[in-house]
């Protein structure tokens, strides 16, 4: 009996530091194997060459609507997100900064990998490139020594995320004004096939927008 | 347990003939005869089950670390960094949340007052004083779970550009069920308990919480509760 009741106990605490690595092993895989993490969610965006509005403030009568999935929205914030998947090329988001405070987010699996609000705009225009590491070098070869590019280059750390752009209404005045200002942004992929020149004519045509 | 019959119930399979007293004889008989097998069985089954419970319970809601205490706020700076705990980054995903990243800004949450009591909808509080350095601020209010249905939505927090200050810059919210002069901001709900959230943008709060101290932060102080 003693002997008995002792490997009972032996298998308690053996089940007990299993649950320890198990409790481990399902923390860390949450965010991979979650379908409703906001990189997942966001992937409906992918298509689109403007944010995806996933929190748009309340306009007058008309309420915020209820299907946006973020857990507790900032009432005053719209927030719209632009969902990239590097391997058809690089991302390049452009706004155009107006009175209303807005920034912008780089987010990955892993979380933000870069964060830039308006104040950072050169004339008015805040130009952000997102690429992988072979696209970066690539993008500096390409470079043409006598007119440097201007964009913002960053190299993100996995071929899928979202950038979030979000724009405060500081007053319930600005409320339409901050979700059509989300609508302004622009996020388009661009080609990597073409060569230098056709590159920069691109580039124009990206800040022109 | 249970998990363990199959393993060795050919042991005690003849003493079922009388059906309480043969259960009771054969779990004893079972707790006195059981394999390797079947505690190996046991000790997989109790290790999935509790191991996969507590990551559950750890996920659930909000975030299990990463605070830091300010008064009565608790900051969450790494909240959105890359390099956030793992059990935040699970919270992240579970909820589909985006948090601010440390450059756009930071968020505080309070669930209790100054003196430690837990924010109730039915009590009247004052929320004054100034924020850390900001371009920006949003102070709202949110009760736990879904709205009520039916209750009007009057207002659901204020923002630095709208709320009401006084001469030296500095401001009172009053979080009150029942209206009140100033910056009146109504409780969410009828009862039970609410949540403060500020949230700070474009802030250098965010790269250097440590520098935050009880007096940058807005003061609750409970002024009375209705019965």
């Amino acid at each position: 009996m003693r002997v008995v009741s002792l490997r009972f106990v032996y298998a308690t605490l053996l089940g007990l530091v299993l649950a320890g690595i198990v409790h481990i092993a399902a923390v860390l895989a949450i965010p991979r194997l979650s379908e409703t993490d906001a990189v997942s969610r966001a992937r409906t965006s992918e298509s689109l060459d403007h944010p995806q509005p996933i929190y748009t403030v309340a306009t007058g009568d008309d309420p915020s609507p209820p299907e946006a999935w973020l857990p507790i929205p900032d009432p005053a914030v719209a927030v719209g997100v632009c969902a990239y998947d590097l391997t058809d090329g690089p991302m390049r988001v452009s706004a155009r900064t107006g009175s209303l405070t807005l920034s912008l987010a780089a987010h990955a699996r892993r979380g933000a990998f870069y964060a830039v609000t308006d104040q950072a705009a050169v004339r008015g225009a805040l130009d952000l490139v997102i690429l992988t590491r072979a696209q970066y070098d690539e993008a500096l070869a390409d470079d043409d020594e006598n007119d440097p590019s201007r964009d913002v280059r960053i190299v993100a750390p996995d071929a899928r995320g979202f950038v979030v752009v979000r724009v405060i209404a500081g007053l319930p005045s600005q409320r339409p004004a901050a979700n059509a200002e989300i609508q302004a942004v622009s996020c388009t992929t661009d080609t990597t096939a073409d060569d230098a020149p056709a590159g920069k004519d691109s580039t124009g045509k990206g800040t022109g927008r | 347990m249970r998990d363990a019959i199959p393993v060795s119930g050919g042991h005690a399979a003849a003493s079922e003939t009388a059906p309480r007293r043969g259960a009771i004889r054969f779990v004893r008989r079972l707790w006195r005869k059981s394999s390797v097998a079947g505690l190996a069985v046991y000790a997989l089954a109790l290790g999935g089950a509790l191991g996969l419970a507590s990551a559950d319970w750890a996920t659930r809601g909000g975030y299990p670390f990463g605070g830091v205490q300010v008064g009565a706020w608790t900051a969450w700076p790494r909240a959105g960094a890359a390099n956030a705990d793992p059990y935040t980054r699970a919270v992240n995903a579970r909820r589909g949340e985006i948090p601010l990243a440390v450059g756009e800004g930071l968020l505080l949450t309070a669930a209790s007052d100054d003196d430690g009591q837990t924010l109730d909808a039915a009590c009247t509080y004052r929320i004054g004083g100034g924020t850390p350095p900001a371009r920006a601020w949003t102070i709202t209010v949110a009760g736990r779970g879904p709205r009520e249905a039916g209750r009007p939505i009057l207002r659901e927090g204020f923002t630095s550009t709208e709320i009401l200050r006084s001469a030296d810059g500095r401001f009172t919210v009053m979080l009150a069920p029942d209206v009140q002069p100033g910056n009146w901001l109504p409780s969410p709900r009828a009862s039970g308990p609410v949540r403060l959230a500020l949230r700070l943008y474009d802030t250098p709060a965010a790269a250097s919480v440590g520098s935050l101290d009880r007096t940058s932060v807005p003061a609750i102080t409970r002024l009375g509760c209705a019965s």
